[in-house]
């Protein structure tokens, strides 16, 4: 078990850490390996998708009906006053308090292995006022990834949709042409990352390729708020 | 139950924070995953406040699934698996004195739940019948109970070393099997 990189001995450890036998070291141990080893990755998911098997014949039952609301609440806050709220973006950080006092009794858990890096990623809706342009964004801290959705509207024929980032009073800094796909990766580099939470996200009107002189030139078609930290 | 890739695609919303892929997500699993957790937990309270975790969990992680290469339902599965686990252990350790381990019902399932037999699932049943008796029960009572090599070396009345030895073998005749 020291540091043995005997493959049949990989089988049988990735089987004991998805069965949770391992002690907290060596489960400590094994998720650093996995993080650097993908065939050790992939040894673990194919026991957790053999042992989920398992759980086929435990039989379904329904939750009681305010469980819902208790994991609104939880996540939420009480009772969300959508329309002002969310359009605030201030839904977001109450959860934040919320989560970190759950944090330090969730640590405990082996599970943070199956969930890998624990920085809650930052999520925005970049929205038109009149919805005719929506588009979903969350950064994830751990690969430095912009995951966007656009959730309706469209550039117009023969235009792009840029998207940048307003910190404060500063100048809006570009992230990028959105895709032409409805889903897509913008890569952040560091030095942007650190000033997306509180910061304001918009999208405006381009020329194919993106704004040829650094700053926005088209109209501003939609804005959203990033929360001051993620959920 | 939802298809993979309907899971998958609401997966995919929730990661990016769509409160309503959240609640239809929640509305096609989680009867699965309180099953799950009254299961490991034996106790309806603990269940609920187990499955109010396991979904801010849930909401919190979805763009992460695809990190250790687990299927949609699988990761859902796994969390709730393991945040119940996570509980039941903190519970055991609470009350060590109370032999909480050896109070908890067994896990043969009874005939009528074998109804649902997906391939899989018949995959790792025949492959745990192929194990020695005892073994795949040990291999239940980790995954279901959360039972630890201590717990199975006492239950099983052997010493811990031979506990782990058993078990190891088994697994690796197990990984066999279903890799054939």
């Amino acid at each position: 078990m020291s540091g043995e990189t005997d493959p049949e001995d990989d089988r049988v450890l990735a089987g004991e850490y998805a069965l949770g036998l391992l002690s907290p070291e060596e489960a400590r141990a094994f998720e650093e390996r996995m993080s650097a080893e993908p065939a050790l990755r992939e040894l673990y998911a194919g026991w957790a998708e053999d042992l989920a098997a398992l759980t086929d014949d435990v039989e379904e039952v329904a939750p009681p009906a305010d469980m819902p609301a208790r994991i609104e609440t939880a996540l939420f806050g009480a009772a969300p006053r959508r329309s002002l709220w969310q359009r605030l973006g201030l839904t977001w950080i109450i959860p934040g308090a919320v989560l970190a006092s759950l944090l330090t009794f969730f640590v405990v858990s082996n599970d943070l292995l199956v969930l890998d890096g624990d920085v809650p990623p930052l999520r925005a809706e970049i929205a038109a006022q009149d919805d005719s342009l929506r588009v979903l964004a969350a950064y994830d801290a751990d690969d430095g990834a912009l995951r966007v959705t656009r959730d309706a509207g469209a550039a117009a024929p023969g235009r792009a949709l840029e998207l940048w980032l307003i910190a404060g009073q500063g100048a809006p800094v570009s992230l990028g042409v959105l895709p032409e796909a409805r889903d897509g990766v913008l890569q952040v580099a560091p030095e942007l990352a650190e000033k997306l939470p509180g910061a304001t996200l918009a999208i405006s009107d381009e020329p194919p390729g993106g704004s040829p002189t650094g700053a926005p030139t088209g109209d501003v078609l939609a804005t959203g708020q990033v929360p001051s930290q993620g959920a | 139950m939802a298809t993979p890739e309907e899971i998958e695609a609401l997966m995919a919303r929730v990661a990016l924070g769509d409160r309503a892929a959240f609640q239809s997500l929640y509305a096609t699993t989680s009867a699965k995953l309180f099953g799950i957790c009254l299961r490991v937990l034996s106790s309806r309270a603990e269940a609920e406040d187990a499955l109010q975790e396991v979904f801010v969990k849930i909401w919190r992680n979805a763009g992460r699934y695809r990190v250790n290469g687990l299927s949609p339902m699988t990761w859902l599965i796994t969390v709730a698996r393991n945040h119940a686990i996570d509980r039941v252990r903190a519970r055991r350790a609470e009350n060590a004195d109370l032999d909480v381990v050896n109070q908890m019902p067994d896990e043969a399932p009874g005939p009528e739940t074998s109804a649902i037999q997906s391939s899989e699932r018949a995959r790792l049943i025949d492959c745990l019948d192929e194990l020695p008796d005892g073994r795949a029960r040990a291999v239940r009572l980790a995954y279901l109970q959360g039972e630890t090599y201590a717990d199975l070396a006492a239950r099983f009345d052997v010493p811990l070393n031979t506990m782990r030895t058993w078990l190891r073998r088994s697994l690796l005749t197990l990984r066999e099997c279903l890799s054939r």
